[in-house]
């Protein structure tokens, strides 16, 4: 008992004293002690000496207030002869830091002089990393929650390994130089430019905005994501978009990892609001419109008038546009195939559909690049002049070449790219709507194109006997039940209702009254019910589609719903046909007739 | 007390010589880890670092500062003396209530309440109860000036160049 009593105590005394051993004694104070004897032996006079034999380990820290909020950099309390020149060939931590002109510093008779003092600089500014920590682990931010690691130096567990040796390197550090060198074209941060350059190089800028440079709306805001995310995540997010996030839409590019690493490096320097900004700059940069910022940005390409199909096609490829587009062996799976784009769509087409993608299909998320109208001409030669038509053997062969991408292997619509198409490719497996509609009607759907939506005119690449087939294989493999010819309806060819203000007013009573829980107040097909419903209610602000649709076809599908559809049966629902005339002129009144025409490529 | 303790317990078969030395054992251990505990304590109490601007620091080159100068530093609050080969540091903090005092003809007068110094920081009037402190002054590797203010010298010790 008394045994077991002595020992314990002494156990207790052991514990003890470890935990004085660990709180006492710090790996800094031997760094120190380390550094005063060798620049003891160092030294050159006695009373050099004499005063470091007073000195004892202590904690040293820079407070730096100029940058931001106040920064404690206590990191010269192991690095202790970061600025003792006589240390440049030591090892680390006791080395002396790098002098450089790069860095602006000024040799003079042999020594050196720093631009940028660490008395007033202190470390964070330029290295991140955790000012206060006094282990190497906190400090150099190697811990999973430190936002801001040594950048190109501290790597953190959860990074991907792979990723890993990519993260390191100076030039991460340009990231921090353009907090205060923002200037374009700084000769010190040639890393941050080029990432600038490749920013709107490939394009990025069509999708992202960042203030005061561009202004893109599908993908999210890159103005402070230097500040919200570190290294490792913003090259995974350029590097393999879907490895970060699943849903993630943004295309994977087909860039070299020089590229990915100057992206990094430029996405990492904006942080919002930089150091040497006034608030009224950044105000302005807030509010300047980023259009003319891209346009004076790009390097617009002079086009040759020889050249012009070359040199689009050059350009075509230099602008990443295969990162969602098919062309010439490279597939982004993200946009429709575009081998032969020539027999689509015409000159006229393309070049408004590259001047504003929504100016011919409605609901594109082609973002609208800042090109020069002579880039968008020799794009648009180039692409007039893709006309390779795939080998089209069977219908089997020809449904796989040609529809394939967007209607899907099975058929159900669900192709690589139907997700980033609006409206969506039709289900082809809808028994009861394929069957509700004429067959010359789906002759045309193939052969004319649907104006609005991304389905083309096909009848350049397959006659009539050939669409025919086609839609015969469709019958036979994906709506399988047999072909029935639907009734024909006693529906009116004309509007039996003139167009005037009384009706389209009458007519927007009825639409928010019957039609908008679906359709949507705006008519945009974005109602309350929208997202329950497959396929999803028809956008009637497309003014293409709205165009091109007949009055005797809308006056059916309203008064005799859409089979296969949630669109139901009016005519059941109390509707007359007075009613549908006011419908009718109302979804016309609101869509201006657009100008030109799509299916000029069939023609 | 603890080995009071231990002797008041029932003892068992063993000898005294043994029991009492067990006593005294576990009687040490605990007083060691006691005193340890009071050590860390007392350690614990002074702050290692603060949180104000650091006490020693670089203020530049002996070349910024000409023979026969005298600069006051506002943000370090100290004035740097410069006499031929000769160099130091003299406090502007009056002694008084620690207004910053201003360099005069005849050396500093506090603007607070009228303390006048002569050139060594030594009173010649005015309520100020000490003279100025000299800070030691070093000539750190860089070739740049080091004070430290955690660190007085006698009033007329300068920095030889």
């Amino acid at each position: 008992m008394r045994l077991a009593l002595a020992i314990g105590t002494f156990l207790i005394l052991a514990i003890h004293g470890v935990v004085f051993y660990n709180q006492f004694s710090h790996r800094w104070e031997r760094n120190q002690v380390a550094y005063f004897d060798q620049a003891r032996s160092l030294a050159k006079s006695e009373a050099e000496r004499t005063s470091l034999a007073d000195r004892k380990p202590r904690i040293e820290q820079i407070v730096v207030t100029s940058f931001g909020e106040t920064r404690v950099d206590r990191c010269t309390t192991c690095h202790i002869a970061s600025d003792d020149p006589r240390f440049v060939n030591h090892a680390q931590p006791l080395r002396t830091h790098p002098y450089s002109p790069a860095l602006g510093d000024l040799e003079k008779n042999g020594k050196w002089e720093r631009r940028h003092k660490f008395s007033e600089f202190g470390c964070t500014v330029c290295h991140d990393g955790q000012g206060r920590g006094l282990s190497p682990e906190y400090s150099h931010g190697q811990d999973h929650y430190w936002p801001d690691p040594l950048l190109g130096y501290a790597t953190q567990a959860g990074w991907r390994k792979d990723f890993l040796p990519m993260l390191k390197g100076k030039a991460y550090l340009e990231a921090n130089c353009a907090q205060c060198h923002t200037e374009p074209g700084f000769r010190g941060t040639p890393t941050v430019e080029r990432g600038r350059q490749l920013f709107f190089a490939t394009n990025c800028y069509g999708c992202h905005k960042i203030e005061g440079l561009s202004d893109g709306t599908i993908g999210p805001d890159l103005s402070e994501v230097g500040r919200m995310w570190k290294v490792d995540y913003l090259w995974a997010r350029i590097a393999d978009p879907k490895s970060v996030l699943a849903t993630s839409i943004m295309p994977k590019f087909n860039l070299k990892e020089d590229e990915i690493r100057a992206l990094v490096v430029f996405l990492k320097s904006r942080k919002g609001k930089n150091f040497t900004e006034t608030e009224i700059q950044r105000f302005k940069v807030k509010t300047a419109g980023g259009a003319e910022l891209v346009q004076a940005t790009l390097r617009p390409v002079v086009i040759k008038p020889g050249e012009m199909v070359a040199q689009g096609g050059k350009l075509i490829e230099d602008r990443a546009c295969t990162a969602c587009h098919k062309l010439g062996g490279r597939d982004g799976g993200i946009a429709p195939d575009l081998s032969f784009q020539g027999l689509l769509k015409d000159e006229s087409w393309i070049f408004a559909h590259f001047k504003n993608p929504r100016s011919t299909v409605p609901d594109s998320i082609m973002p609208a690049f800042r090109f020069t109208d002579d880039e968008f001409k020799a794009m648009t030669s180039s692409l007039v002049s893709q006309k390779s038509v795939p080998p089209l053997g069977s219908p089997a062969a020809t449904y796989q070449a040609l529809c394939q991408r967007c209607h899907g292997e099975k058929g159900d619509g669900h192709g690589l790219i139907a997700e980033h198409l609006d409206p969506y490719p039709r289900d082809l497996t809808n028994a009861g709507f394929m069957n509700s509609k004429p067959f010359a009607r789906l002759v045309d759907s193939i052969r004319n194109g649907v104006p609005g939506t991304s389905m083309p005119a096909w009848g350049r690449i397959l006659d009539e006997a050939k669409a025919k087939e086609l839609l015969d294989h469709i019958q036979k493999t994906f709506v399988k039940d047999p072909r029935k010819e639907p009734p024909v309806r006693q529906v009116d060819d004309k509007n039996v209702v003139a167009m005037s203000k009384e009706s389209m007013d009458r007519g927007a009573g009825i639409f928010v009254a019957r039609c908008a829980g679906c359709h949507g107040k705006k008519a945009d097909g974005k109602g309350a019910n929208a997202l329950d419903i497959l396929p999803r209610p028809r956008n009637l602000r497309n003014g293409w589609f709205v165009n091109y649709a007949s009055d005797r076809r809308l006056a059916e599908s309203i008064l005799y719903g859409v089979q296969g559809t949630a669109m139901p049966p009016w005519i059941d629902y109390g509707l007359s046909r007075n009613d549908v005339g006011d419908l009718i002129n109302y979804i016309r009144g609101i869509n201006p007739k657009p100008k030109g025409d799509q299916n000029a490529g069939a023609k | 007390m603890t080995v009071n303790l231990k002797r008041s317990s029932p003892g068992g078969a063993q000898e005294p010589g043994r029991r009492s030395m067990l006593g005294l054992l576990t009687g040490a251990g605990l007083a060691g880890s006691g005193l340890l505990g009071v050590i860390s304590n007392l350690v614990f109490i002074k702050p290692r670092a603060t949180y104000g601007q650091p006490q020693r620091f670089t203020i530049g080159k002996p070349d910024d500062f000409p023979t026969g100068s005298r600069v006051a530093l506002q943000a370090q609050k100290i004035c740097v003396v410069r006499e031929g080969d000769k160099l130091a540091a003299v406090s502007t903090v009056c002694t008084h209530l620690g207004c910053t005092v201003g360099l005069s003809e005849t050396g500093f007068a506090c603007p607070c309440h009228g303390s006048r110094f002569d050139h060594d920081g030594v009173v010649t009037g005015g309520p100020a109860p000490k003279p100025l402190p000299w800070y030691k002054v070093t000539l750190a590797p860089n070739g740049e000036i080091e004070v430290d203010k955690d660190t007085e010298v006698p009033s007329g010790s300068y920095l030889s160049l």
